[in-house]
């Protein structure tokens, strides 16, 4: 690697670090954050410019966890001032620390960009010397990006807590998506992992988005060509597992913050084991994958079918079961509900049974205005009959529902099921 | 279908050839309604003959191909044609008979019929279109360019489908201002596009290698190599140990995309 030259004028430090070992730093430090969506905005291709975003978002590759690689995510530095308890960056962390150039992150971008291996750049930073300074610096590569390489591909920006109304706005300007990190979901616990931060330092930027955000929908209605400030909204991430917080303060967070702060996205990061040595993080050995999946399935039911917080969680059933998915857990809370009659139910209620997705919801609506559907048609649309079939009624003799069986026989049936799936081919042939 | 199907087995099968074309395949179609008959198969060129069948050669005509489409437009709209198409590039084994059917469902019903999946001919189409799809936005996902000495930027792919045609409006809009090719190796031709327009080409000396689609030595930018290689750190540092799952990895990107892919080859 022979990239060296570049940096002669920033000093010898750098001189000591190729492009290569940066890279696998800084994009090795961003990894825990889980956004990599590159869908919301349609962004157009200029004369002599390079690239444009799909409406849709595309994913380019999948590393070895599965994950999709959308994005070139990556920090700009991992020096940070702030101790917070769960991250890997914390400045008492004993780690190999690094820091772009701002010429390396923009050729890097654009060489990969053009090869077709990124849809853009997500890009995020550890605080250095104090947050404005540090919003300044990623504002500024995303301004070269836009304004001199004429690059209108995708651009993810972190907005720094504490960091000031000038620099968000117009980092606005340039990406197409802006986030802040909550983190921790509840403002105590917040207290105790990050003693130097605070939900105000937290919210403000994210109010303050969202208005600059309305405002230039509002504007856009008017003049077409009134300046883009984020078109994909904003994002956040929350941290699962690494305080006590239950499932249904989670849940309504993040319901709130679709509600009032009209966020696209919430992800949620099941904590995984760093810093051990802090006695204030719990002793866990592997990320609560189970839960944070469950997690995903709840946002799922709040964005796309129409559920309501407290129908997922409430005081009765604070926190998710692991063992079935929620709105499977739902059903077997509501058997009243249920059978649901797949040729006569309106949507909403399509969208409640278990097996049922969106998809196949809208097919069902657009295929029974032709014909009263059978069971066999259901499951070729591509109904989860194996789940379904309890909860539904079609073109057909009535069959074992809910109502005849009861949930803690349905219960036990389908968990039965994925225990059957789990079992190690060795033990399912012993069983022969 | 079957009814009618059942009372020809006593006859002579009847076999229908066309060229393997979308506007072959019309011209066959059109013929059926012109001929009054239903044809057991309709074969493409490299397709299995049946024995003692009668045969039929379609001369493929455009006017006649055309008058098909305009029918199909005019009652199912612009979206049944572009379902239609995309089932016919799934090349899978039935598709003709599939189409036939599916058009003599529309002029006999005389109204759309795209949204009646509970009719085993329009839900069949509608999975063949999604397959077809599907494997389109693959090529948009997992198309890799890697960069020769004299600028252009060059993409090998092998897709299951001949689904480039459906994808190079992307990158037309996306990659203005350089050269690229895009081609396919397992049909043998590409599309090339010099900074203004699109056009088709087909490589007969290959300067790349089929195995891995690299270019050949001395071909690369100087750079190539590196900017490879950074892109394989990147991939390999951003998945997280403890999270480690093949499995997904691979629903999500078949094997079969590995040998062209910059991050997965070796």
């Amino acid at each position: 690697m022979h990239f060296d030259y570049a940096q002669c004028k920033t000093g010898c430090f750098l001189l000591l670090m190729n492009l290569q070992e940066k890279i696998g730093i800084l994009s090795a430090a961003a990894k825990y954050d889980v956004s990599c969506s590159s869908s919301g905005s349609e962004r157009a291709n200029q004369p002599g410019g390079i690239g444009n975003a799909a409406k849709a978002g595309i994913c380019h590759s999948f590393a070895d966890d599965g994950r999709c690689i959308s994005l070139l995510k990556i920090l700009y530095t991992n020096h940070c001032i702030y101790d917070c308890a769960y991250c890997v960056n914390r400045r008492s962390n004993d780690i190999q620390r690094a820091t772009f150039t701002v010429k390396e992150l923009v050729d890097l971008t654009i060489g990969f960009y053009r090869r077709n291996y990124i849809e853009g750049l997500f890009l995020s930073s550890g605080v250095i010397k104090n947050p404005d300074f540090t919003m300044e610096r990623i504002t500024r590569i995303a301004r070269e990006l836009r304004l001199i390489q004429k690059f209108n591909g995708y651009i993810h920006l972190k907005a720094i807590p504490g960091a000031s109304q000038e620099l968000v706005r117009e980092a606005g300007l340039y990406a197409d998506r802006l986030s802040v990190n909550i983190e921790i979901p509840s403002e105590s616990n917040l207290k105790m992992l990050a003693p130097e931060k605070n939900y105000p330092s937290v919210l403000s930027p994210m109010s303050f988005i969202k208005e600059g955000i309305v405002q230039y929908k509002e504007e856009r209605k008017i003049f077409r060509k009134s300046p883009l400030f984020a078109p994909a909204g904003q994002s956040t991430q929350l941290i699962i597992g690494a305080t006590p917080d239950s499932d249904k303060q989670i849940l309504t967070l993040a319901s709130g913050l679709y509600g009032q702060q009209n966020l696209k996205r919430v992800y949620y990061s099941g904590y995984n084991p760093t810093n051990l040595y802090d006695s204030r993080l719990p002793a866990i050995s592997v990320p609560p994958l189970k839960r944070e999946n469950r997690l995903y399935q709840s946002d799922w039911l709040m964005r796309f079918y129409q559920f309501t917080v407290d129908e997922i969680v409430n005081d009765e059933h604070p926190d998710l079961e692991l063992a079935i998915d929620p709105k499977l857990s739902y059903a077997l809370r509501n058997p009243h509900l249920f059978p649901i009659d797949v040729n006569s139910a309106d949507h909403h209620m399509l969208l409640r049974i278990p097996g049922v997705g969106p998809k196949s919801a809208k097919m069902i609506l657009a295929a029974r205005r032709f014909r009263k559907l059978n069971s066999e048609h259901l499951r070729k649309i591509g109904v989860v009959m194996k789940r379904a079939q309890f909860f539904i009624t079609c073109h057909e003799l009535p069959s074992h529902t809910i109502q005849e069986l009861k949930p803690d026989r349905v219960r036990s049936i389908l968990t039965m099921d994925l225990r059957k799936k789990t079992l190690p081919n060795a033990l399912q042939l012993s069983l022969w | 279908m079957v009814g009618y199907r059942s009372i020809q087995a006593n006859k002579q099968m009847l076999e229908y050839h066309y060229d393997g074309t979308f506007m072959g395949l019309l011209s066959a179609i059109f013929d059926a309604f012109n001929r009054k008959e239903y044809p057991d198969v309709i074969l493409r060129p490299d397709g299995q003959r049946l024995l003692f069948a009668t045969t039929h050669t379609v001369e493929t005509n455009d006017s006649q191909a055309q008058r098909v489409l305009n029918g199909i437009e005019r009652i199912g709209g612009k979206p049944t044609c572009e379902q239609l198409f995309h089932a016919f590039l799934s090349m899978s084994p039935d598709m003709e008979i599939l189409l036939l059917d599916y058009t003599r469902e529309l002029f006999f019903r005389k109204r759309p019929i795209m949204a009646d999946l509970g009719n085993k001919t329009v839900l069949q189409v509608h999975k063949l279109d999604r397959k077809v799809l599907r494997e389109a936005h693959r090529s948009v996902m997992f198309i890799r360019f890697e960069r020769a000495a004299d600028g252009m930027y060059f993409a090998p792919f092998a897709p299951k489908y001949d689904v480039l045609p459906l994808v190079i409006g992307h990158f037309k809009h996306r990659f203005t201002d350089q050269h690229w090719i895009i081609y396919d190796t397992s049909r043998d031709y590409g599309f090339f596009f010099d900074g203004k327009r699109v056009e088709q080409i087909s490589i007969d000396n290959p300067s790349f290698s089929k195995d891995s689609g690299k270019l050949k030595e001395g071909l690369e930018y100087e750079n190539e190599d590196q900017y490879q290689e950074l892109w394989r750190e990147y991939f390999r540092s951003i998945a997280i140990a403890e999270r480690k799952n093949p499995t997904l990895q691979r629903n999500f990107m078949p094997k079969r995309f590995w040998k062209y892919l910059t991050e997965k080859r070796i």
